[in-house]
């Protein structure tokens, strides 16, 4: 049985990522002539960057976060107790 | 001199060894040999670049050539590969309670080939790139330069097969009868799918080099255009081997994250079935993207949507590893040890990394970045940024395993800092420096001030790196001879029962 944590880690990029290839899949066949072909080129590129931009700061943010707020020499950190440690199999 | 701190042995009792610890330290210590004098090489062309125009270090372009060729090859195949090995020697045995390797005589002969394949590659000097693209490797290559980077590539290519297969039969057939496969380590599974990947890809590669010999003696002419041969060909066998290839050197190090991650986060992994799951995806989808490389040889629409596609389903898999460290660390009790740092640095590296290979997979926007530095930037975050990072973190973990000793942990913060930083600053600013366009592997540029800076920033970031690994290297080395004895049940005291420290006595 696979776990729902699973199943969520899996989904939540199989979504970001398809909704963005698609998308540029197709860029090519909607393209007549070399000028547009470049423009759409770069708008497709800006328009992936931000997007990427976008979740490159949730995901970055995330870390800083992790970082700052569960290190050891956090004030609410600093005590002996470990908050997940009582549950999940260590492997 | 001695290599063991606790029992001592002379240095030729551990070089005709076969116990598994003995045959890693070997692997580790050529393999930081190599990390060494391949970013040297680096160093030098960063010098090379800082302003136009030839000759600021580098005498010639097929110098210039011969370097950057040297040091590809180094890096992946006696940096990467060889240390990966080395880990699993120390770890695998240990991890599937088994008393060493299956075959441990077939382990010393696969390690001791790669001194011999080394000697070629370094000797021989080749300026083929490290792809050898034909025609002009088999055209114009001078020789005996590119024979001997054949056959260097052959000979550590067979080693790679020997080892994996060895690492496939302790994990599957040594292991433990009480211990089920998903109660292994995920380094054991990490080990275990980028052996399979290596049986599966190197032979392809095997074949090839072997028509690229026969080309260049001029016996056959596969890639040959003037005897009808296609060079294409010898891009898609080069790339289906090398395409998996870069998850083999990938796969190790998120093997090692899991190791350490948890460790010094203080809890249990947030979901060791989808990391099972994403070992195996990215498996598979990495033998389903090898023609991404190719977009610009004249492949037709559908054939780039499909390679697009086959490359996009690793982002969900490469994703779902970081979504977990993140996870893992949420709600932990982290200890910034620099394990833990090396590590952490190595995710953020790796996002960035996969940020801009999205923008290479998409087959239109492949052709802004195509050969360019973009390229470069975005190759170098994964096996510079996120691999190296990762390895370097493991080599502190394992440190007081490796010598009885713990390392300085003033110096290794210096030394991730410097390296995180400069990582960052040169690899960053190439992927600019491409969409500026420049193209890779090109000995001088245009003196434009965008691209002249960009260069002079890069540069200087690759020296911050190149510090920082050299402060990483003393404190190894300093710390060897002369660091505190370490607690062996614990000695970064994270509340973890740490590696059996009495398997590395020898037992035959």
């Amino acid at each position: 049985m696979v776990p729902h944590s699973a199943i969520i880690l899996f989904l939540i990029p199989v979504v970001a990522v398809f909704l963005l290839g698609v998308d540029s899949a197709f860029a090519q066949q909607s393209t007549h002539n070399y000028i547009i072909h470049r423009i759409e080129i770069w708008a497709l590129f800006y328009r992936l960057m931000v997007v990427a931009f976008v979740i490159g700061a949730v995901v970055m943010g995330s870390i800083a976060y992790v970082v700052w707020r569960f290190r050891e020499s956090h004030p609410k950190n600093r005590g002996d107790i470990t908050p997940a440690r009582a549950g999940g199999a260590q492997h | 001199m001695v290599l063991e701190v606790k029992q001592p042995r002379p240095m030729w009792e551990i070089l005709f060894s076969t116990h598994h610890t003995d045959i890693g330290l070997l692997y580790v210590y050529l393999s930081v040999t190599a990390l060494i004098i391949g970013g040297a090489l680096a160093m030098a062309i960063r010098v090379e670049l800082f302003v136009p125009g030839p000759g600021t270090l580098i005498p010639d372009s097929n110098t210039f050539h011969r370097i950057f060729t040297v040091h590809g090859t180094n890096m992946l195949f006696l940096w990467l590969i060889p240390f990966a090995s080395g880990i699993g020697n120390y770890l695998i045995p240990i991890m599937v309670r088994y008393k060493d390797m299956a075959w441990p005589k077939l382990n010393a002969v696969a390690f001791w080939m790669i001194p011999v394949g080394a000697a070629l590659v370094w000797l021989g000097f080749a300026d083929t790139t490290w792809n050898a693209y034909p025609p002009y490797s088999i055209i114009r290559a001078p020789g005996p330069a590119a024979e001997m980077w054949i056959f260097g590539l052959k000979i550590l290519g067979i080693s790679s097969v020997l080892g994996a297969i060895n690492f496939v039969v302790t994990i599957l057939k040594m292991k433990h009868p009480d211990l089920p496969l998903m109660k292994t380590s995920l380094f054991v599974w990490s080990t275990l799918v980028t052996s399979i990947m290596i049986i599966v890809a190197i032979p392809t590669f095997a074949a090839a080099l072997i028509m690229l010999y026969t080309d260049r003696l001029g016996v056959s002419g596969f890639f040959n255009p003037a005897m009808g041969g296609d060079p294409i060909a010898y891009q898609h066998l080069f790339w289906f081997t090398f395409h998996p290839e870069v998850y083999i050197f990938l796969i190790p190090a998120v093997g090692m994250l899991y190791e350490i991650i948890p460790k010094f986060s203080r809890k249990p992994i947030f979901s060791y079935q989808s990391g099972v799951a994403a070992f195996v995806l990215l498996a598979l989808v990495g033998f389903a993207s090898w023609a991404h490389h190719m977009y610009s040889t004249g492949m037709s629409f559908t054939e780039k949507t499909v390679f697009m596609v086959g490359t996009l389903a690793a982002v969900p898999a490469s994703a779902m590893h970081v979504f977990n460290w993140i996870a893992t660390m949420w709600g932990g009790r982290i200890k910034f040890a620099a394990p833990m740092s090396w590590g952490v640095g190595g995710i953020v590296l790796f996002f960035y990394a996969g940020a801009g290979g999205i923008v290479n997979t998409a087959m239109p926007l492949d052709f802004l970045t195509h050969d360019s530095y973009w390229v470069v930037g975005h190759f170098h975050l994964f096996v510079a940024g996120m691999v190296t990072m990762a390895f370097i973190g493991f080599i502190h973990y394992m440190f007081p395993f490796i010598t009885g000793r713990m390392y300085n942990e003033r110096a290794a913060m210096v030394s991730f800092w410097l390296f995180f930083a400069g990582l960052s600053i040169v690899f960053l600013t190439q992927h600019i420096l491409g969409l500026y366009g420049q193209p890779r592997r090109v000995y001088d540029y245009v003196p434009v001030q965008p691209l002249i800076i960009m260069n002079q920033i890069a540069s200087v970031g690759g020296w911050m790196a190149g510090v920082g690994a050299a402060v990483f290297i003393y404190n190894m080395i300093t710390s060897a001879f002369k660091g505190k004895p370490a607690k062996m049940n614990d000695p970064f005291a994270i509340g973890e029962q740490y590696y059996d420290y009495a398997r590395r006595e020898p037992h035959h």
